[in-house]
């Protein structure tokens, strides 16, 4: 008799329990996603992080020139132009570079537009 | 020869078959073996991890439900809800680099990640899954992700060759950013490694080794980091573009 009553006890508690974790854990998933659609990886103020996005912007601006390099002489080659298209891609290689870097910059982590767009 | 392979930095990268013979297309070389590790760790980690089912966690089953949780709030994050049927792919590519970069750090071990053939391969991956998932689910609509709107017709064909430019430039930046990233710091380990076995053997200069050797410390310190973000980079990314293959369209 008196141990049923100690194990209701022990589920009465354990349950307040529960329900104070699960508020707990609801409260801390709104505050972490609350800073994130802003871009974390401009705010945060550590150092690797800052250094990846550092690397993260150069290889994609670097990489978008290679690209437009790469295809302006392919183009040529087969075109036989020889530097004109070499040019206009190196310079439209460039402007992807910019736009890649803006790009990063205006939405570091990716959109999260799953919600306006999915159905 | 054992003196110049201790400060010769690039040797670690060399690709050697591990039974003899040159290394062609089907020989099983120390990467293959690597590879073999890191897929054996991995499933290790994820199947003895969740065999138990414990309602409280041991350590093992609290390491992988950990990367279960996330990787699914990044895909969650950046690819929506519906992004949730790439996250097999998303997370055997997550914990293949992690699990690269991670025992690429312990001394005497190849690092898989640090070829830029294997790199590529993934973003090679990656980008073919964006085309082809693209053009099967929305046809010839996957085209607008070159056709921002909004644009002025004179303004047009430029903008829609340098988002396809851009488009070109993905694989190659994600390729070579984590290639890049291990291959650096793999050689700076390395080089400063070297530093103190040099100044060791350089009579009164061997006072000095202690601070090549902090320096190594540091470094491994902040390589640890630099592999788990690349890993973490090289996953966020390719949700991002899985995302756009999923909606595409400005």
């Amino acid at each position: 008799m008196s141990e049923a009553g100690k194990d209701d006890k022990d589920d009465a508690a354990l349950r307040a329990r529960l329900e104070s974790l699960s508020q707990q854990l609801a409260q801390k998933k709104e505050g972490a996603q609350a800073p994130n659609p802003v871009g974390s990886d401009l705010t945060g103020g550590n150092v690797g992080q800052a250094m990846t996005l550092g690397f993260r912007v150069m290889s994609e601006f670097v990489a978008a020139i290679i690209v437009g390099a790469v295809l302006g002489w392919q183009f040529d080659t087969w075109l036989g132009t020889a530097p004109a298209l070499l040019i206009v891609f190196l310079a439209l290689g460039t402007a992807a570079g910019f736009w890649n870097v803006y790009r990063i910059a205006t939405r570091p982590a990716g959109p999260r537009r799953a919600g306006d767009n999915t159905k | 020869m054992a003196a110049a392979q201790g400060i010769d930095p690039i040797h670690q990268f060399e690709v050697t078959s591990l039974f003899g013979g040159p290394v062609g297309t089907a020989t099983f070389t120390n990467a293959s073996l690597f590879m073999v590790i890191v897929v054996a760790a991995i499933s290790f980690l994820m199947l003895v991890g969740t065999s138990g089912r414990a309602l409280v966690p041991g350590r093992l089953q609290a390491a992988a439900e950990m990367a279960y949780e996330f990787v699914a709030s990044t895909v969650r994050g950046t690819a929506g809800e519906s992004g949730m049927r790439f996250f097999p792919f998303v997370f055997s590519l997550f914990m293949f680099v992690l699990f690269s970069n991670l025992i690429g750090l312990i001394p005497y071990t190849f690092t898989v990640t640090s070829q830029i053939i294997v790199t590529f391969a993934f973003a090679a991956l990656v980008i073919g899954i964006v085309i082809v998932y693209g053009v099967y689910k929305h046809g010839a609509h996957f085209l607008h992700l070159f056709v921002p709107s909004g644009v002025h017709p004179v303004l047009l064909p430029f903008i829609v060759l340098i988002e396809i430019i851009s488009f070109v430039s993905r694989p190659i930046s994600l390729s070579v950013r984590l290639f890049a990233n291990m291959l650096a710091g793999h050689i700076t380990l390395k080089v400063f490694g070297g530093f103190v076995a040099m100044l060791l053997g350089a009579g009164a200069y061997s006072v000095i080794a202690p601070l090549p050797l902090a320096a190594t410390v540091a470094l491994t310190a902040f390589e640890l980091l630099v592999a788990f973000l690349q890993a973490y980079v090289f996953a966020i990314l390719t949700c991002v573009y899985l995302n756009d293959a999923i909606h595409p369209g400005h």
